[in-house]
């Protein structure tokens, strides 16, 4: 190691690509730290604002519909339904489970007809379930629930997701002030200690969704609602048009509702008290396919299909720059630099000097990831023993986030190539086809 | 052989050919017309069932054969013997051979009483069957529409009456209908089954979710968890945020409003629509509702005849009565045999007192009870049993070679027909019983005088 060190010096003197490559590598990372801080700074923005206020108590109480999508949950919908009943918000819930594609998913559709809302434990909580009995794809099970919704705030739910019983009270608060048309709510990885695929995802969960999105949510800059847990407030919902017939229908519906941006003072708050439960894949296999399914997706709303409204006009300066900087920049192009500057420095440089960069930048890596999760653990975590754990997966994550960066620059050209969100399993082509081409 | 007159109701004379029947066309005009064999009933279903149970009622169509309906599809109305035949001669053959029967009956002796009328009626019917119809405005849901329109204006208790034709063998069970509870104070069926509190029995409960703390197995109503929006253990503090992982739902509670427990499971509370009796549900009497038919003794009874029961008899009179000084001389030698010979020599005194017989006679149907108890005795007693009348309530019974156990089963039985009939008619005779079995309960120096006296005292 030492000796590497010693080769140093020489090399930047050399000149020449090696002298471009340990100029510009660390510039790339370095990027990555502007917005770390923005997190950090966020969350601790969120904490101290936090501790300031005290929790008043309101009175507004409005009807809430939940849609909650199904398809092969079977049995394990009535948990997502009984979390919804046991929820302490004093309002209405109406549920509408919708089942997609209810022939060939018995099962669930029996989970759901056998679902009894116990009326003198849970006198607020309404059953409305809907039947599609053809499969029509995520997005037209919402917009069937949202068409029969007759609450003032609409939660997008999904069938395996089951929620905290503050979920409900904690999103709909939000909604008190007219200028938040939706609400973005926290998920945790139910199965974390399943294998290491899921340890390692739990982690990521944690840092990238739980205390990233309290930091970007700070700054009115949350990047997704996430399709399995989000609120919108009906009217606005429904005035720009639902969800709309495509893949990434989360990501998009983002983008449009951010596209209000520009012209109206709105935001859309992160709520990490309202916590979601979800299964994720087991095995890294199961864990890359959802990833080549959803960064395809990203490349499709980027650039085909949101491509004129990412102008500063229609997001609002803020929101361009952000949309740019951590949905554009890092999400599509970095992953395109970090591998294309890996194997050109696997080819370039002598092997001491990769060794020596790749610890470097493992330890720059590593220790923003330990900042933001030492700030999520102190400052957001509502259950921090069990986050406490996810620690020995720490030294790890590094590596595991250089691998699913590489992954996503294949997610990207296969989507690019292959148009791969037309094989996308959350909905069958003849519904893709019906909608529009970019 | 002659042939039947045969009255037809009908509102419809010309729809049947045959002349030598006597029309009529309401119930009234049939009745005054006389007395007629066989009785046809044509009218729609329901009418004819109705004209059926009226005809019964009237003793001179008790057992007469009467076809009513044109129901082929074996509807015939209940108590009637079917459908009008198509063919007149049909219903010939069939009078002949239940006049051959009723001539065979009691020896030729026309029945005269409630149950001898029972009798005859399955007696001439070979098919015929005692049917329990439901009928909601019943006490009891059941009743056995013969023995209703055979009982006339004296009501027969049909439970009681059914248990003694049973147990003198001269019916026999069929196949069972359904099981009813019963009040046990008044004997109705109409029961309403509530939920009460355990502790007063308030009728005022509601369920009150209660949650079980994973963390320390706390368990309480919902209420203590909730504190400002959020669910805390009050136990243990610890925040509680998903049903499954950190709490769940225990089995149902209930709070009373009344004296504020809590408790898992309700008391069930049976309480009588027609008397307001409260009863826990394993009080209530079961009775089990079935036909019945003659047995294969009732028949050869009826074939033989049944003299010597019709015999008018004062109630007690059909025990065998010894005066009171021929029973003390009776039960001294018993005494003293006993004394002599131990348990060899074994023998029991039972005395009954019918407290209210008075009262109880002049009711209606006091006296059938009266008989009925008799009869009991008469039966369960044996020949060398001793009765006697010592006051006009009092009547002793020495039973010789009886021990205890013997004793203790005729005191029940008595009991049992008593509490039957209280049940059933509110009628009660307040009849208490004590019984000693020699030589065990003999005190020493005890004689007749004495024994008597003391058991005097215990049932006054
Ligand atoms: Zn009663
Ligand atoms: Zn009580
Ligand atoms: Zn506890």
């Amino acid at each position: 190691m030492l000796e590497a060190l010693a080769v140093f010096p020489n090399e930047l003197a050399a000149g020449g690509l090696t002298r471009l490559f340990l100029v510009l590598f660390p510039f790339f990372v370095l990027l990555e730290l502007p917005l770390s801080l923005l997190v950090l700074a966020g969350v601790i923005r969120w904490y101290t604002r936090n501790l300031m206020t005290t929790p008043r108590a309101s009175l507004y109480r409005p009807r809430v519909s939940c849609i909650i999508t199904c398809y092969s949950e079977g049995r394990d919908v009535q948990n997502t339904l009984l979390s919804l009943c046991e929820q302490l918000y004093p309002g209405e819930v109406e549920l509408i489970p919708v089942v997609d594609g209810a022939t060939a998913n018995e099962a669930t559709m029996e989970a759901v007809r056998d679902f009894r809302v116990d009326p003198v434990r849970y006198p607020n909580r309404f059953l409305r379930p809907i039947a599609k009995w053809q499969r029509g794809g995520r997005v037209s099970s919402l917009n069937a629930g949202l068409s029969h919704a007759t609450g003032e705030i609409v939660f997008a739910l999904d069938g395996d997701t089951s929620f905290d019983n503050a979920m409900i009270g904690a999103m709909v608060r939000h909604f008190e002030d007219p200028s938040v048309p939706a609400v973005s709510g926290s998920l945790r990885v139910r199965n974390s200690w399943h294998s290491l695929a899921t340890v390692m995802q739990s982690l990521e969960y944690f840092l990238s969704i739980q205390t990233s999105r309290v930091g970007l949510g700070e700054w009115n800059t949350v990047n997704n609602i996430s399709g399995a847990f989000g609120a919108f407030r009906t009217s606005f919902l429904r005035h720009i048009g639902g969800w709309d017939t495509h893949t990434a229908e989360d990501l998009d519906l983002t983008l449009r509702i951010k596209s209000y941006f520009g012209r109206h003072p709105l935001r859309i708050p992160f709520e990490p008290t309202a916590v979601g439960h979800t299964d994720v894949p087991d095995t890294l296999r199961g864990f890359f396919m959802q990833r080549l399914r959803w960064d395809g997706d990203l490349f499709f709303l980027y650039i085909r299909k949101h491509r004129h409204s990412m102008t500063p006009r229609v997001l609002g300066w803020r929101n361009f720059l952000m949309t740019l900087f951590s949905g554009f920049f890092f999400q599509l192009v970095l992953p395109f630099l970090i591998v294309g500057y890996t194997l050109a420095g696997l080819v370039l440089l002598p092997l001491n000097v990769i060794a020596v960069l790749a610890v470097l930048i493992y330890a720059v890596y590593l220790l923003q990831t330990l900042i933001l999760y030492l700030a999520g653990l102190l400052m957001v975590s509502e259950r921090p023993w069990n986050d406490l754990k996810l620690a020995i997966a720490l030294p790890v994550f590094p590596v595991f986030m250089f691998f699913l960066r590489g992954w996503g620059v294949i997610c990207t050209l296969n989507e690019m190539f292959r148009r791969g969100h037309e094989e996308t399993s959350m909905a069958p082509w003849w519904v893709l086809r019906r909608g529009r081409r970019f | 052989m002659q042939s039947p007159s045969i009255g037809c109701l009908t509102r419809d004379p010309g729809s049947f050919s045959e002349s030598r029947w006597h029309y009529a066309s309401s119930l009234n005009e049939l009745r005054e017309q006389g007395e007629y064999d066989v009785v046809l009933v044509d009218l729609d279903a329901a009418d004819a069932a109705d004209v059926v149970f009226l005809l019964r009622c009237d003793a001179r169509y008790h057992l007469t054969l009467i076809y009513a309906g044109r129901d082929r599809t074996g509807n015939a109305p209940e108590l009637s013997d079917g459908s009008i035949p198509t063919d007149p001669n049909a219903i010939t053959e069939a009078w002949r051979k239940w006049h051959q029967r009723l001539s065979e009956f009691n020896r030729g002796r026309y029945p005269e009483r409630f149950d001898e009328y029972v009798l005859a009626w399955l007696w001439t019917r070979p098919e015929g069957r005692l049917k329990p119809v439901r009928h909601p405005h019943h006490a009891q849901f059941y009743y056995y529409p013969l023995l209703s329109a055979f009982a006339d204006n004296e009501p027969v208790n049909e439970m009681v009456w059914l248990q003694l034709m049973m147990e003198q063998g001269w019916l026999e069970r069929g196949p069972l209908t359904d099981r009813i509870r019963l009040c046990t104070h008044c004997g109705s069926a109409r029961l309403n089954y509530v939920d009460v509190c355990p502790d007063c029995h308030a009728l005022e409960i509601a369920r009150e979710p209660s949650l079980h703390c994973f963390t320390c197995g706390h368990v309480a109503p919902q209420d203590h968890f909730l504190k400002q929006g959020l669910m805390l253990c009050p136990n243990c503090l610890t925040r509680l945020r998903h049903i499954g992982s950190d709490y769940d739902r225990p089995l149902e509670n209930y709070r009373c409003r009344a004296c504020q427990s809590f408790f898992v499971d309700a008391e069930v509370e049976v309480r009588c629509l027609d008397c307001d009796t409260h009863h826990t549900p394993d009080e209530l009497r079961i009775r089990e509702v079935r036909p019945y038919s003659l047995s294969e003794q009732g028949r050869l009874r009826c074939r033989q005849g049944f003299s010597g029961e019709a015999q008018a008899e004062s109630h007690f009179g059909r025990l065998n009565l010894v005066s009171a000084n021929a029973f003390t001389n009776l039960l001294n030698w018993q005494i003293q045999q006993s004394r002599r010979y131990g348990e060899t020599a074994h023998g029991s005194l039972v005395l009954l007192r019918f407290a209210n017989l008075g009262e109880a006679l002049s009711q209606e149907r006091g006296t059938t009870l009266l008989d009925s108890l008799i009869d009991r005795i008469r039966e369960t007693i044996r020949e060398t049993d001793r009765c006697a009348r010592t006051r006009d309530e009092l009547l002793w019974l020495l039973l010789p070679h009886t021990d205890r156990q013997g004793m203790d089963r005729l005191r029940e039985r008595l009991t049992e027909l008593n509490r039957l009939f209280r049940e059933q008619d509110g009628i009660h005779i307040d009849l208490r019983t004590v019984g000693i079995t020699l030589p065990e309960n003999l005190l020493p120096q005890e004689d007749s005088d004495l024994l008597m006296a003391r058991l005097g005292g215990e049932v006054s």
